[in-house]
């Protein structure tokens, strides 16, 4: 589904990304670990399409298509999701609006015929109570004065809503407790499917505890350094990033 | 060309496209000689068939007006105004003096429906009539019989001047004096139509009233005058809306507009004002200055202004609130949009005189473009005006960085008792926040139209909602090819 | 050249509240020029009398450079005489510099940190007559200044224009303590011109009787990742009036400025006046820009609150008066000057609520 060869990736006239490759296949779930300054949030920003991150050699293909060339919206609708660390504020929009808005917008992008909002609204009611989404959170602004949990299982809603082929969880564990982060996991595992990749970013192993990845890719400085398993993960909290970049090295 | 680079240039070819009101009806017109004179105020009052005071009271007006300056406090240029070389009257020939809706020119009834305003009372949006202005006289009134059973008198103010000349009387110039500034002193010389709306005691008006202006004729100003009166314990709800054809000419618009509420009546007046705003080189578009008040004339008294303004090149506008009326309160909720060349100076006043009367005020201020757009608003607390209340929102936001948002409040009290409040802020579309709506599959220009309209929100809110959803439409329009 | 030197009447915008041309009279300011006097001179300052001929090149360099307003355009062309102050590349003075005006007339000031210098200014003027002072400031690049004048009650016409302009890093505070005047002014016109420089203001007023007193504020960012903040604080009684205005403009291009004005005004009788105008011109898009502006009286639940645990009325208004004006006074850097001044708030507050 998704095969990143060579890619390098500047930013602000920075390379971050040096030669990354990395392939993900419908139904697996990759997670890519690695220390702060890694690249790891660039490697989401670039496959979600973020203006600024310049790929400057190397290719991204998702379901045999030049993903690089496409538009954001595009790619949304196309089915990739980026549930992001730090989900932005739009005040005065509220999120039942926001949701209606973006679900019939990458219907009609595909040719689909838009939801009505009753239909819409229990489909959201539906999914929301699974994810401990009020009403009441669905009735304020986006994002606006939600606590970091809400931000982030509101992320995980909008993943549910909109049924992605490929959906990147980036930092999705930051800013969580172990409450929280149970919840957004077991919603993140209801969502594992033959036809949908997953790639969840992380800093931290504790993440990969409730969502057991396939494969597991470390990066560090712009490079995929190391391969493995779900047993990787554990190596890495042993050892730290620093001897497993040394012994890769 | 890169693909951005190329998608912002489509977007700009595409904007000529977007004003989609700029047709022109070919009709048969009867104007005025050009020019403005003694003899061009004589020549309308005598079109309008009017009585010798009014004839006298516009020729005051007049001799007046040729001793005052323009106005050039404002954040607004533009060439000097030549008024010798414009029309001052022009309506459709043969527009009978009392019009049933069936013998209005077809042409006319095809121009309103082609603005999304049918006249035909059995087609047209229920619940709301309509007065409609075509240049210089009103074409045609909808609903005027239901309003009567009411008593509710709905008609052109030029019919009404013949009809209730004693309540007319009463209310002209009282709200605006003849001598209040340059452009409302010309419009006393020259008004030709406009909408005159009387609701008697303890009516609740059954609809919402409304009047679209429209300007057809080149050339030529636009000078409406409208009153409405709500009497002790009414209730109004009145509604505009403006648009005129795309010309390579500016063309004048100069209307007045006096609001009186008496005890425990309630005026609700919304504007959407969507005047030709010129192309994307400030090219043409209408001058939009106008002089909007309104009398708390009663206690417990209310008015509440909302407008929404996307179009002219320049507007000028600061409809207000003279809370004379113990417990009055005024409000007023503005959306300011402008783009491209357009410069728009608006905002209010809320006078407080009585005791415990109370304002709201919230300005949403758009900038995109080239445009400068400036909020002006006073608060002002005289004596006597024990507990007086304010609150002032005063929000911009920037679109580019080639635009002007500029905030201007005054804020005098004079009494201890009272509590003013104001706050303002200025901001942009976070990069962020469009790029989280592009990754959830929005379109740039939805996502531009979407955080906008979360922008004002407490603004759109006020419109009725029969005219809410076209609203936030307009905001979306409005802003086409902004973000590129 | 004397259309020029006209004074400002209450039909130009930025004098609408302050009818000077009324205040002073058929008088106007005359012609005479007023003093001013350094009292002790911190080892490393440079002074140079205004008067004297053979002025040095650091004094050519700035002095009337500034473009200041109408009325200190009057006191440059009148003023004979004046103080230019220069402290040297990287001096850091850590005594106080006491500045003091006095006479009538007109006068100016000179003062120039040159690159990394750093000083405290304390401001003070005799109250006797009437005055119209043009004050040049100019901070080199991380120069550090800390500004306090303190305006007494004063029967006359007290104007002053002080020009700033601040290059890259550097970092001006200025605080403005003013228990009004027959028409007092103060205007400050400041330029941020270095990336990264800073102007903080703040100020209380004081006023009762038939006091004025007005602070215009004019603080430009000229180029980007600038900040200001201004915070004034104003409790007027019986008829006097407390006038702040204050714009700013952020340029074209001057992205990433960041500023935050806040005006607050205390009536505490029914013939006291409040103007407040806080003004925003904004240029460029990505910028931090907020002002609020409140007038009122005091809160009811606090004094309330305060009177149920057994404070007397008085004292609680007092007090809260106090609390209403502390925040505004705690911006004072130098605990000395902010001891001086919030020495002059409680004799000023017990006229007040006397």
């Amino acid at each position: 589904m998704l095969d990143i060869k060579n890619l390098h990736v500047a930013v602000g006239g920075k390379e971050i990304l040096k030669g990354l490759n990395l392939k993900v296949d419908a139904g697996q779930v990759h997670a890519i670990m690695g220390p702060n300054g890694s690249g790891k949030s660039t490697l989401s920003y670039v496959l979600a399409g973020r203006a600024g991150y310049e790929i400057t050699e190397g290719s991204i293909s998702y379901n045999g298509e030049d993903l690089a060339a496409l538009p954001p919206e595009v790619r949304a609708a196309k089915g990739v999701f980026l549930a992001m660390q730090y989900p932005v504020e739009i005040p005065g929009v509220t999120t039942m609006m926001f949701l209606k808005s973006a679900l019939n917008a990458q219907r009609r992008s595909r040719g689909e015929s838009e939801m009505d909002a009753i239909g819409i609204l229990k489909t959201v009611r539906k999914k929301a109570s699974a994810l401990n989404v009020s009403e009441e959170m669905l009735k304020r602004a986006l994002n606006v004065g939600f606590s970091g949990g809400e931000k982030k299982r509101l992320e995980i809603l909008q993943m549910a809503l909109f049924e992605p082929k490929l959906a990147i969880l980036d930092e999705t564990d930051s800013g969580l407790d172990i409450d929280a982060l149970r919840l957004v996991a077991e919603g993140v595992n209801g969502l594992r499917a033959p036809e949908r990749a997953m790639l969840v970013i992380t800093h931290y192993q504790r993440l990969l505890d409730y969502i057991v990845p396939d494969r597991i890719h470390v990066l560090a400085n712009g490079r995929i350094v190391a391969e493995g398993g779900k047993e990787l993960a554990l190596e890495l909290e042993a050892k730290g990033y620093e001897q497993i970049v040394k012994d890769a090295a | 060309m890169s693909s951005a680079a190329l998608e912002t240039k489509e977007t700009v070819a595409g904007l000529g496209e977007k004003y989609k009101y700029g047709f022109v009806t070919d009709i048969e017109m009867e104007r005025a000689p050009k020019g403005l004179s003694e003899d061009t105020v004589r020549f309308i009052s005598a079109k309008k068939g009017e009585p010798e005071w009014m004839l006298e009271w516009r020729l005051a007006a007049f001799r007046r007006w040729l001793s005052m300056k323009e106005p050039t406090w404002a954040r607004v240029h533009y060439p000097t105004i030549d008024y010798q070389n414009a029309y001052y009257y022009a309506a459709p020939k043969n527009t009978p003096l009392k019009q049933s809706l069936d013998e209005v020119d077809p042409k006319l009834l095809e121009t309103y429906k082609k603005l999304g305003i049918p006249l035909h009372e059995q087609m047209a949006l229920a619940g709301v009539a309509v007065d409609a202005v075509f240049d210089s006289v009103s074409v045609a009134t909808t609903f005027k019989d239901k309003l009567n059973e009411a008593g509710v008198i709905f008609c052109p103010i030029s019919e009404a001047i013949r009809d209730y000349p004693d309540l007319v009387k009463k209310y002209l110039g009282t709200v605006v004096p003849v001598t209040d500034n340059f452009f409302a002193t010309l419009n006393s010389a020259v008004f030709s139509d406009g909408t005159f709306v009387y609701v008697p005691k303890g009516v609740r008006c059954p609809m919402e009233l409304s009047t679209y202006f429209r300007i057809n004729a080149s050339e030529t100003g636009q000078f409406e005058r409208t009153i409405i009166v709500a009497d002790e314990g009414s209730y109004v709800s009145y509604l505009e809306g403006c648009t005129a054809p795309k010309r390579d000419e500016n063309q004048l618009h100069a209307a007045v507009v006096e609001l009186v509420a008496l005890d425990n009546a309630e005026i609700k007046y919304s504007t959407v004002q969507n005047w030709y705003p010129g192309d994307e080189n400030g090219l043409g578009g209408i001058y939009n200055f106008v002089t909007k008040r309104g009398d708390c004339r009663g206690v417990r008294s209310k008015i509440s202004w909302t407008q929404v303004e996307t179009g002219s090149a320049i507007t000028w506008k600061y409809p207000s609130c003279i809370l004379r009326g113990d417990e009055s309160v005024g409000e007023f909720y503005s959306i300011a949009i402008a783009n491209n060349y357009q410069q728009a100076d608006t905002g209010t006043k809320m006078i407080h005189l009585g005791k415990n009367t109370r304002s709201r005020i919230i300005s949403k201020g758009i900038s995109a473009g080239k445009a400068q757009n400036t909020y002006r608003g006073l608060v002002s607390v005289y004596g006597k005006a024990e507990n007086a209340r304010n609150f002032t929102q005063c929000d911009s936001l920037l679109i580019g960085g080639e635009c002007g948002a500029h905030t201007v409040p005054y804020i005098e009290s004079r009494n201890p008792s009272a509590r003013v409040e104001h706050e303002a802020t200025t901001s942009k579309i976070a990069e962020d926040q469009l790029f989280y709506c592009l990754q959830r599959g929005l379109g740039q220009e939805e996502a531009v139209a979407l955080i906008v309209n979360g922008f004002c929100k407490e603004v759109l809110q006020q419109l009725p909602m029969e005219f809410a959803v076209e609203a936030q439409k307009l905001v979306g329009i409005s802003l086409e090819g902004s973000v590129g | 050249m004397t259309v020029a030197l006209a004074l400002p009447t209450r039909r130009v915008e930025e004098w609408k509240y302050s009818d000077l041309a009324r205040a002073l009279g058929d008088a106007g300011f005359g012609e005479a020029s007023a003093r001013v006097s350094v009292g002790a001179i911190p080892a490393g300052v440079e002074m140079f009398d205004l008067d004297e001929p053979n002025r040095p090149d650091w004094v050519k360099a700035h002095y009337g450079k500034l473009n200041g307003n109408a009325v200190s355009a009057i006191s440059l062309a009148k003023a004979r005489g004046g103080i230019a102050l220069r402290v040297p590349k990287g001096k850091i003075i850590e005594d106080i510099l006491p500045l003091d005006f006095a006479g009538e007339g007109h006068v100016r000031a000179l003062l120039v940190l040159e690159e990394g210098a750093a000083l405290t200014l304390s401001e003070k003027f005799d109250a006797h007559e009437t005055r119209n002072t043009g004050f040049e400031i100019v901070l080199g690049p991380n120069a550090q200044l800390n500004h306090v004048r303190l305006s007494p009650v004063s029967d006359c016409v007290q104007v002053e224009e002080i020009s700033l302009t601040l290059a890259r890093n550097a970092v001006y505070r200025g605080h403005f303590a003013n228990f009004g005047a027959k028409l007092s002014r103060i205007e400050l016109a400041i330029v941020l011109n270095g990336e990264g420089a800073e102007a903080h203001l703040s100020g209380v007023s004081v006023l009762s009787g038939d006091k004025h007193a007005d602070v215009t504020t004019k603080v430009t960012h000229a180029v980007g990742r600038t900040q200001s903040t201004q915070l004034f604080k104003k409790v007027a009684a019986g008829k006097a009036q407390a006038v702040y205005q204050g714009k700013v403009i952020v340029a074209h291009g001057a992205n990433g400025s960041d500023s935050h004005q806040t005006a607050k005004a205390l009536l505490l009788d029914g013939r006291a006046e409040a103007d407040l105008k806080p003004e925003l011109e904004i240029f460029a898009d990505d910028v931090k820009c907020a002002h609020g502006a409140a007038v009122g009286d005091l809160d009811a639940d606090s004094l309330f609150y305060l009177r149920a645990r057994g404070i007397p009325e008085k004292d609680a208004r007092h007090l809260l008066i106090h609390a209403f004006l502390e925040d505004a006074l705690t911006d004072i850097a130098n605990a000395d000057l902010r001891e001086m001044i919030r020495g002059a708030v409680s004799v000023a507050l017990n006229e007040v609520s006397a």
